[in-house]
């Protein structure tokens, strides 16, 4: 069969993006079919972008294993692929005698996890490492960190198509058909689709694609939740991210620096059915504020610059109890179909694993030969405002569209913005430029560069202003021009 | 490094002003800096008319406003450099740009600072629900309607009654769209009288006070919003919902001064007007660093921010011929009806424009200032509204003390 | 009766209020000067208004030039001057100040160019 891949990813997410990463160090054809306009619409662009430290999950669990081994490799992974980290610790913190219990096992577990860089800490190293913290004792770890997002999940897509992964966006897979000669098809709403092999990497689609495949059962629902993001000049008062000590189940409302100085809180957490909806209502904005204020009270409505919400697809027991991700090849239900289900928190920090542990599956099966053309390395968007002043003055007499800001907040330049409206991908709405390059996502949420980036989009790429979408299909910012052309 | 007398952030309305009058005092060494490829700033898609009427007696559109400056400028061959942005200005008062031709460093005796202001947004507010397209500011539309020839909306409902909203009401019918309903949260509107007629009630465009958007809805294009009305604390009321289906929302919900570069220059700001502090030569809590039209606070009317920036040059081309300015250890006070100030600090030794805004409507009041209780300037005010800066001069010879000065709006 | 206006004349926005016998005005409160007076009666019997809008350019820096009117028109005849105006193309460089309709709909009136618009560079 002509147009037969080799393997089809059904989820172009930080999962997805990592198994095609992984996979296209094999010679293998390889294809990434993704229903959104972009790699990070859902659960990889919408949570606390926290690395974790895996203390948190059961010891001899996946989610323990793979999160561990995901903390000890983010740090050569951002080397190679280019995208901001910093290990910048957090803290767990605490205040009654059942919070040192807690926190006491917590660590127990982490430890026996093999989660390295746990500490107990009192009220003054607490205040020592956060200042504007409110506590009497924390666990501190050390190798917990931040990352973005997006661009970790951008770089490990780009990554995957600069060693030949193709990617289709717009393409929700609808049903999935096996031939007599075991070969997966695939419809879509870009058209069929045929493999060898099939990954699903769907995220929160991931009950739907396994019952596709033939393999019933799981029960997985929506966790849903709500976070508010703050003024950069908040930032400096949050050098690491604060969380409350945990229950069992959840790790509560906690307060996060992000990679770019702003801060985060949230999330709460909703049980949800559906799956598209991401409003923020007004009582948990007030919720979050209220809780996480007990832990950090800083928190004031006019450093609010955006809300979001995220979901997180939770495989869950008959009781309701959230199970461990579950990564498996079913033969008798589905061969040559990697499975891959509830992949939450700590999916983040776990990604790079979890698609070498799905690969460890695939190869005891059939045997991959390496790719001899494989390159590991992948260059972000080098950003103007992060550079020296003799830095940023080499750069503009190098390019001189170096020189020129278009968004004034993130101080984002038409150099940055020509490299991300070319993106590998080809990724063209306006939200998909702003993950790539911070425009629009400062404190004027795109006041003054909106304008300017949509009509480079449409002057770079050849569109007319009624393609031009905001995010998702449908998303149309114009309705035509004020006075058409003569 | 270069060096100037003086460098101005911003070339819109208050900057352009500042220059030409620097340039009449005889300070030559300027240099205005401008981020955008031409002068005039904000004005420039503001193609509505009515501006001018103090400053000229005449009434202008705003890019024939900001052309009566540029003209003025450039025969006066006052220096000025487009697509610059200035990135940094340090307390030193050492001004860091760039622009295609690379990155420069000025010194300069003296720091213009007239970035303008920016529009509260959505996330500003908190408005629940989803983030399609088609929630704009009211100042993005005008930018697409009115620079980029874009039509960003057909069905329309508006959050604010603040005047950009207002005049996009407006813009937004005479070219086609529908214009359902402007809703206001506070009891009284946020903008001028004249706007509400000539904008709304003109083209029949409701106005709601007390009301607000609790809820946006849509995934992809706006689909509608739910709105409700708001008690006397601005709290939606449960049961007074009602959906509007619509493709777009329009905020005009107030706008913010633009200090990030004056708080990296060490400038201290006046958390009411999150502009920054200054005496009544306009200079800052950091010394020949000057501020003034929207930057400073935000105004109703660009002839008063050319005004103040006229007034402000005054003094800034003193400063930088070696003059030294009155110190201004009088701080003005105000009460609880009064939202602020400008300036807040004065010499005592001088006559200044106070310039203020009330925080609640008041009828048949008084502006009134004090100096140990002694009433020492006042302003009748038929109706005194927020949405309007009042203005007035006090004089020096009529101050009894060195005390500091009260403010109050008494009816 | 009583009739209330909001003069729209200045940004003093001032409130009128305007006594009338069968449709003739009798007196007049509210008013701080005399433009607000004439508003009034110009209200009582042809309210007129005046537009800003665009026109579209062709090869221009920009694509529109922003226009208005020199006078007001009667307020009921904006729409049929807005079509007028939006028929209208110019061709870069456009001057401010250029009349592009003379005495639109045929009042005392031009359509004039406030925006100097140059050719693309």
């Amino acid at each position: 069969m002509e147009n037969l891949y080799d393997v089809l990813v059904i989820g172009g997410g930080m999962i997805g993006s990592a198994v095609a990463r992984e996979l296209s160090r094999y010679d293998l054809r390889i294809g990434v079919l993704e229903k959104n306009l972009d790699v990070c619409y859902e659960t990889s662009g919408r949570n606390s972008a926290v690395v974790h430290g895996g203390f948190a999950y059961d010891t001899g669990s996946l989610k323990a294993r793979l999160c561990v081994e995901g903390n000890r490799m983010m740090g050569d992974l951002a080397k190679e692929l280019d995208f901001p980290f910093l290990r910048c610790g957090k803290v767990l913190v605490g205040n009654t005698k059942e919070d040192m219990e807690t926190l006491k096992r917590t660590m127990e577990q982490g430890e026996a996890n093999g989660a390295v860089g746990l500490e107990l800490i009192d009220e003054e190293r607490l205040h020592e490492l956060v200042p504007a913290v409110v506590g009497k004792f924390a666990m501190f770890s050390s190798r917990s960190g931040i990352l973005d997002p997006f661009q970790y999940t951008i770089a490990l897509a780009e990554n995957a198509c600069e060693n030949g992964v193709e990617y289709f966006f717009d393409s929700e897979v609808t049903g999935i058909g096996r031939d007599e000669e075991g070969n997966y098809h695939l419809a879509t709403t870009q058209g069929e689709f045929a493999c060898r092999w099939v990954v699903n990497a769907a995220g929160l689609g991931c009950k739907t694609i396994s019952d596709m495949l033939g393999i019933e059962g799981y029960r997985v629902i929506g966790s849903k939740g709500d976070y508010i993001i703050l003024d950069k000049r908040t930032g400096p008062l949050l050098p690491m991210p604060v969380y409350p000590v945990p229950s069992n189940t959840y790790m509560g409302i906690h307060v996060t620096n992000t990679i770019d100085g702003n801060v985060t809180i949230g999330p709460n957490a909703d049980m949800v059915s559906d799956f598209r909806y991401y409003g923020v209502p007004q009582e948990n904005m007030d919720y979050l504020a209220e809780s996480a204020s007990q832990l950090w009270p800083h928190i004031h409505k006019a450093d609010y610059i955006r809300n979001y919400s995220g979901i997180l697809p939770k495989w869950v027991d008959e009781q309701g109890v959230i199970q461990d991700f579950k990564i498996e090849i079913r033969d008798e239900l589905a061969p040559r179909a990697v499975n891959l289900v509830g992949i939450e928190s700590p999916g983040l920090t776990a990604a790079v694993p979890i698609a070498r542990y799905a690969i460890e599956q695939m190869k005891e099966r059939e045997e991959l030969r390496e790719n001899p053309a494989f390159n590991p390395c992948r260059k972000g968007i080098v950003r103007f405002e992060s550079l020296s002043t003799e830095e940023q003055e080499k750069l503009i007499r190098e390019n001189p569209d170096y020189g020129e800001v278009i968004c004034r907040c993130e101080k984002v330049t038409r150099a940055e913005l020509l490299q991300a409206i070319h993106n590998p991908l080809g990724v063209s709405t306006l939200v998909g430029i702003k993950y790539r390059t911070r425009s629009m996502m400062g404190r004027c949420q795109g006041g003054y560069c909106q304008m300017r980036l949509e009509q480079m989009i449409e002057e770079e790429l050849g569109k007319k202003e009624t393609e031009i979408l905001y995010a998702r299909q449908g998303s149309q910012v114009f309705f035509g021009k004020v006075r058409e052309e003569a | 490094m270069e060096k100037r007398d003086v460098i101005i952030v911003g070339g819109g309305p208050a900057g352009l002003a500042a220059a030409v009058q620097l340039h009449k005092k005889g300070v030559a060494n300027i240099l205005i800096l401008e981020r955008e490829h031409h002068l005039g700033g904000i004005l420039r898609q503001c193609i509505h008319d009515g501006f001018g009427l103090s400053r000229f007696q005449t009434a202008l559109s705003g890019p024939e406003y900001a052309a009566r400056f540029i003209e003025e400028v450039k025969r006066c061959e006052i220096p000025y450099q487009t697509d610059t942005t200035v990135l940094e200005i340090s307390p030193e008062k050492v001004v860091t740009a760039a622009s295609r031709e690379g990155l420069v460093q000025y010194q300069a005796k003296a720091v213009i600072l007239t970035m303008g202001c920016r529009e509260r947004t959505r996330g500003a507010l908190g408005i629940p629900g989803e983030r399609p397209a088609g929630v704009f500011t009211a100042g993005v539309v005008q930018a697409y309607m009115n620079l980029y020839n874009r039509m960003p909306a057909k069905e329309v409902v508006i959050l604010g009654s603040g005047d950009i909203g207002m005049i996009m009401a407006r813009r937004l019918t005479l070219e086609g769209a529908h214009v359902q309903a402007v809703f206001e949260v506070q009891p009284i509107p946020s903008g001028l009288p004249r706007n509400i007629e000539q904008c709304l009630n003109d083209y029949g465009i409701p106005l709601y006070l007390s009301h607000t958007v609790t809820q946006i809805h849509g995934d992809s294009r706006l689909t509608g919003v739910t709105v409700s009305q708001v008690d006397e604390k601005l709290r939606p009321i449960p049961g007074t919902e009602k959906e509007y289906a619509c493709d777009t929302l329009i905020l005009s919900v107030g706008l913010i001064p633009e200090n990030e570069l004056s708080i990296d220059a060490g400038v201290q700001l006046d958390g009411r007007t999150r502009g920054a502090l200054v005496d009544e030569h306009y200079q800052t809590s950091v010394e020949g660093i000057f501020a003034a039209g929207n930057v400073l606070h935000v105004h109703d009317l660009v002839d008063f921010v050319s005004m103040e920036a006229e007034r402000l040059a005054d003094a800034a081309a003193l400063y930088v011929t070696g003059e030294t300015l009155a110190d201004c250890p009088l701080g003005i006070r105000t009460d609880e009806n009064v939202g602020h100030t400008i300036p807040q600090r004065v010499s005592g030794k001088a006559d200044f424009q106070l310039s203020l805004r009330v925080r609640r409507m008041m009828k048949d009041c008084r502006v009134v200032v004090r100096q140990n209780g002694q009433e020492v300037a006042a302003k009748r005010m038929k109706k005194a509204l927020p949405a309007e800066m009042i203005q007035f001069v006090v004089r020096a010879d009529k101050l009894v003390s060195q005390e500091n000065l009260e403010v109050s709006v008494e009816c | 009766m009583l009739r209330e206006f909001t003069c729209i004349i200045c940004p003093n926005g001032c409130e009128i209020q305007a006594q009338l016998e069968n449709g003739v005005l009798t007196s007049m409160t509210g008013h701080t000067c005399p433009k607000g007076e004439a508003y009034v009666r110009q209200e009582l019997t042809d309210p007129r208004r005046n537009i800003a809008t665009s026109v579209r350019v062709q090869g221009g820096e920009l694509p529109l030039a922003s226009v208005r009117l020199t006078n007001p028109i009667p307020k009921d005849r904006i729409f049929d001057a807005m079509a007028e105006i939006r028929g209208i193309s110019l061709k870069a460089p456009v001057e401010a100040g250029t009349v592009v309709i003379a005495q639109i709909l045929g009042y005392e009136s031009d359509v004039i160019v406030t925006k100097s618009v140059a050719l693309r560079g």
